[in-house]
């Protein structure tokens, strides 16, 4: 399959800090690979790097083949990498229409002339029908984005990315603060973000369940650094992955 | 609630028409030549309300722009360069003039952020202020400039108030439109996004500087079209309109009607220069009393009139909601 995102050698300091050391791995297109460990491992770190929000201090980032490690944040996203946030983050001051369409903008693509005058965004509520049913909650698009419970933003979130067609999906988290039928939700939309859509979807996550769940293929980092990547057999009897989580103490 | 968007602009209408109606039967001369001014000025504070209302940027710069605008056509129309210019072109070329300004001295301002960006645009309206007071060859200095001609299309004058006033409905009724129709486009989101959340933005292909410097031009505009209307509606300019004290009351106007809503831009325009005048005997108390309604409109509504009326409407919908059932769960 094809590798849609590469990150070689990435290195990132904040002062002192060594968030991120020599991190190297791959994600493939049509399948979730899981980004897993510790708090504090430098995983949201490193989505931020990927998505520009950060540079890294060296190395680089390669997207669908492309070197974009100097690329700003905006110009990837309309390249192709969409993301979702640990927190949520939305247009608090929007509803829920603007919110989404904000996400559907970016694969319209329309001039300014163009959406000053055309009603818009063709396929945005066909498509937007269809995540909803999976996401499991009706909204009405009227409503402030406020009105909606965490567990509905975070889904939501997930939606907006998926209405921006990306090729790679960063997903930061999604099953914090969610219920169990809210997670089972989030695990269909990046399923069919996978699956359906070809998308490579990059996913940070703690719930174990859900990695090991969806994850074709996990790469593990501790301490800034990858310690082991492979399939979730693979990673869940690698001992230094064990050791990782447990401690060593344990395992002696 | 599409019957409800419906009501609410069905009311908007009727308001406008009675007012076009009303307003020259009532007001005469004078009273009418200041319901003209709150209308310009209602102009340059739909620039700021894309700023500050949908960028969430707090520019004191319309007013700079609207100094410019003025004293572009006050320049070009009167011969003081050496030529004269029709003043149907001129009025078109001035928020070209102003928008190109605004552009350039966006791409700069804008490196700053929040508040940093605020105070440089109270800086570029002291820096445009001295200049149009003291700098002669071009602003005339403090005695300002007169002899300005009023506007004409073919033969037609707009030389009265009251064929002003008609005037200046029209094109504002037009400025309003286009920015109410800003809102629900992809820059009009971009805006959104802006304000509310610049990291989000980033993450959905939003070029944050470059959309809020594309605000500014848009705001530099409207304020040039705002100025070269004044001047034409005066025939004079002077440097006192463009002092800083008259940049605080244009942000008050945007405020006080709903600083994210263009009707309220509006309203809060006509209601902030039309008072003053029915107050004359209060003039001295007028700043205290700006200085308590800024303070009562933080707090007790940050959204203006229009988002009182907002939150009536919307507490009228929960009751319909809860009371009916019928559209939970409905994506409409």
């Amino acid at each position: 399959m094809k590798e849609i995102l590469k990150l070689e050698h990435v290195d990132k300091h904040f002062g002192g800090l060594h968030v991120t050391n020599d991190v190297s791995f791959s994600v493939k297109c049509g399948q979730v690979t899981g980004l897993i460990g510790p708090n504090g491992a430098g995983k949201t770190t490193l989505m931020n790097i990927i998505s520009g929000i950060y540079l890294q201090d060296s190395g680089k980032v390669y997207f669908d083949g492309k070197d974009v490690s100097q690329v700003p944040p905006y110009t990837r996203a309309i390249m192709g990498i969409g993301r979702t946030f640990q927190a949520p983050r939305f247009l608090q001051r929007s509803n829920i229409r603007d919110n989404l369409l904000i996400g559907s903008d970016l694969s319209e693509n329309k001039s300014f002339v163009k959406s000053f005058f055309s009603r818009q965004n063709m396929n945005f509520e066909t498509e937007l029908n269809r995540y909803m049913k999976v996401a499991g909650f009706g909204i009405d698009l009227d409503d402030d984005i406020t009105s909606l419970t965490y567990g509905q933003q975070k889904l939501l979130e997930i939606v907006r990315s998926l209405l921006a067609h990306p090729k790679l999906l960063l997903v930061d988290e999604p099953a914090a603060g969610l219920n169990s039928a809210e997670i089972e939700n989030a695990m269909a939309l990046l399923n069919i973000a996978a699956d359906e859509k070809g998308i490579g979807v990059l996913l940070i996550e703690h719930s174990m369940d859900m990695v090991m769940n969806i994850c074709k293929e996990i790469v593990v980092i501790n301490f800034g650094k990858v310690i082991a990547t492979g399939t979730p057999e693979e990673v869940s009897s690698n001992e230094e992955v064990i050791a990782a989580y447990l401690g060593k103490d344990e395992l002696d | 609630m599409k019957g409800k968007l419906k009501t609410s602009t069905f009311l908007i209408l009727l308001f406008c028409i009675l007012f076009v109606i009303a307003v020259p039967m009532v007001f005469h001369g004078y009273s009418l030549m200041v319901v003209n001014l709150s209308l310009i000025y209602a102009i340059t504070t739909l620039g700021i309300s894309v700023m500050l209302g949908m960028g969430g940027q707090l520019s004191f710069a319309g007013l700079a722009f609207m100094g410019a605008g003025a004293y572009f056509i006050a320049n070009v129309c009167t011969g003081r360069l050496g030529f004269k210019m029709a003043t149907l072109p001129a009025l078109l070329l001035a928020p070209v003039f102003c928008g190109i300004l605004a552009y350039v001295l966006g791409l700069i301002l804008l490196k700053l952020k929040g508040t940093f960006f605020t105070f440089a645009t109270i800086a570029l309206v002291q820096v445009s202020f001295s200049f149009f007071m003291n700098y002669r060859p071009l602003f005339g200095g403090p005695d300002g400039i007169s002899g300005i001609p009023s506007l004409s299309i073919g033969n037609y004058s707009f030389s009265s108030n009251n064929k002003m006033f008609y005037l200046l409905v029209v094109i504002l009724a037009v400025v309003a439109l286009i920015v109410e129709r800003i809102r629900v486009t992809k820059f009009g989101r971009s805006l959104a996004s802006v304000r509310d959340n610049d990291i989000a933005a980033l993450s959905l292909g939003v070029n944050v500087y470059m959309t809020k410097v594309k605000a500014f031009t848009l705001s530099g505009v409207l304020g040039g079209l705002a100025g070269a209307l004044y001047a034409m509606q005066g025939n004079f300019v002077a440097s006192d309109l463009f002092a800083y004290n008259n940049a605080t009351q244009f942000i008050i106007m945007a405020m006080v009607g709903g600083v994210n809503n263009t009707f309220g831009s509006i309203i809060g325009s006509v209601l902030i220069t039309v008072l003053p005048e029915v107050l004359r005997s209060l003039e001295r108390y007028l700043q205290l009393f700006y200085g308590l309604a800024v303070i009562v409109l933080m707090v007790f509504m940050p959204m203006g009139l229009a988002g009182v009326f907002k939150q009536l409407a919307k507490r009228l919908k929960m009751k319909k909601k809860t009371s009916s059932k019928a559209s939970e769960g409905v994506i409409k």
